[in-house]
């Protein structure tokens, strides 16, 4: 079925997304198989437009639904994906990711969409049902932030412990 | 939303708008706007500087986060929501309870004029002293008469050559209607019955009804329903329907089909 192979297409991104937004692998393979199901489940109800934007609605929706089924807890780096080596234009794909791990998750998910998957502040603002300006607001909070986390020395960038999603216990 | 807001450490200056500058980074800008943004940039270095840190955070987010390549290795079920099964299982539940209270009815293939039919042999064809409203001698009344009850013409099939005579007719209560009850006899005193009334089915199959000895043979055409119930063996009863069929204006190509 061609809807089904067009959802093959986005799958990776959203897989990256997902990876990106929760810092947790295992979680996001979750997160997408759970969008995926979805997807497949309520397409024909989908008024046509952007495939890929409301892929990303559906996983956000299932992001934040899970969400409140767990908790924080403080971690040491905020993330479960694997310290990343080497550096790019200068910084030190450590110091990033640790810095993007201490955004404010909405400006986190907005900084991914935007930086890592060049969606449109148009879309974003659909994704995320609020408008172009507020996207813009907390795109430029965000990126101002990881700025001064990542110039800033080491003892400002951890004054605080950062804190991570998990699951709760059962 | 999960996180407390910045400490004030890490807050920005106050007062300035930097969004133009994220929008001037992801092209979002119209072509005057960026000329405009990048001639401000070239007065305000601090500003520049920022620029050129977002889009290092661009690339360095894109260098964190690669397309995973293992994607195909992603097992996708297709969910069916609790509610759909529910609803089958409780349809099945319905249609189980249905068929189990309409099994018997349904069983009953047979058109009611059959039934009737095979019934109207069974009462009648043991009559002795009265199996006939109108003999056969009175013919020319019984034709128009049961043709002017049928409301269309009636013919009296000739059955001589199976060596039977008609004794005569009479009138029935049908299940649309009256329906016309032929009786014939042979040289042994068996008995044969035709049965002609309206039917619901406009077309119907030659099919068989057996009670104990003896056979109603019954078929439907141009929305009237035969019935020729007899004793003896069925296929010799079913050669006789043919006959009949033709004789009364149906067509047996079909029945012939199936030998």
């Amino acid at each position: 079925m061609s809807f089904e192979s067009d959802l093959l297409v986005w799958l990776p991104y959203l897989r990256r997304y997902a990876r990106a937004l929760t810092g947790d692998s295992a979680w996001a393979d979750d997160l997408v198989q759970d969008t995926m199901e979805r997807a497949l489940n309520k397409w024909r109800w989908r008024v046509d437009g952007n495939l890929r934007a409301w892929l990303f609605t559906l996983l956000r929706h299932r992001f934040i639904d899970q969400l409140r089924a767990r908790r924080e807890v403080v971690m040491e780096d905020g993330t479960d994906l694997p310290a990343p080596g080497g550096e790019v234009s200068g910084l030190l794909l450590r110091d990033v990711q640790q810095a993007l791990y201490r955004l404010p998750l909405e400006q986190r998910e907005v900084l991914l969409l935007v930086a890592l998957e060049e969606l449109s502040y148009q879309e974003v603002a659909g994704i995320l049902n609020v408008p172009v300006g507020t996207v813009m607001s907390r795109l430029s909070r965000a990126r101002e932030r990881m700025r001064v986390l990542l110039s800033a020395d080491a003892d400002l960038a951890h004054a605080r412990p950062v804190l991570k999603v998990v699951k709760d216990a059962p | 939303m999960t996180q407390r807001q910045s400490p004030s450490a890490l807050s920005l200056e106050p007062g300035d708008d930097l969004r133009p500058l994220s929008a001037l980074v992801d092209g979002e800008l119209s072509e005057s706007e960026r000329q405009a943004i990048e001639e401000t940039l070239r007065s305000h270095p601090a500003h520049a500087d920022k620029v050129a840190h977002y889009r290092e955070q661009s690339r360095a987010i894109k260098a964190l986060f690669p397309l995973p390549a293992d994607v195909p290795s992603l097992f996708i079920r297709r969910r069916v929501p609790w509610w759909r099964w529910a609803g089958v299982a409780a349809a099945c539940l319905v249609l189980g309870l249905a068929l189990g209270w309409m099994l018997p009815a349904l069983m009953m293939t047979e058109p009611a004029f059959a039934r009737r039919a095979d019934l109207a042999y069974v009462t009648y064809a043991p009559e002795q002293r009265h199996p006939v409203e109108v003999v056969a001698a009175d013919q020319l009344h019984l034709v128009q008469w049961l043709s002017k009850r049928l409301n269309r013409p009636f013919v009296v099939p000739s059955l001589q050559e199976y060596g039977y005579t008609l004794v005569g007719g009479r009138l029935l209560p049908g299940e649309s209607g009256p329906a016309a009850l032929l009786m014939y006899q042979n040289a042994t005193a068996e008995r044969l019955t035709l049965y002609v009334t309206a039917a619901s089915q406009s077309e119907l199959d030659i099919k068989v009804l057996r009670h104990g000895a003896h056979r109603t043979v019954y078929w439907a055409s141009r929305g009237m329903g035969y019935a020729v119930s007899g004793q003896g063996d069925e296929a010799s009863l079913r050669e006789l329907a043919a006959d009949v069929c033709v004789a009364l204006g149906g067509s047996v190509s079909q029945w012939q089909s199936r030998g």
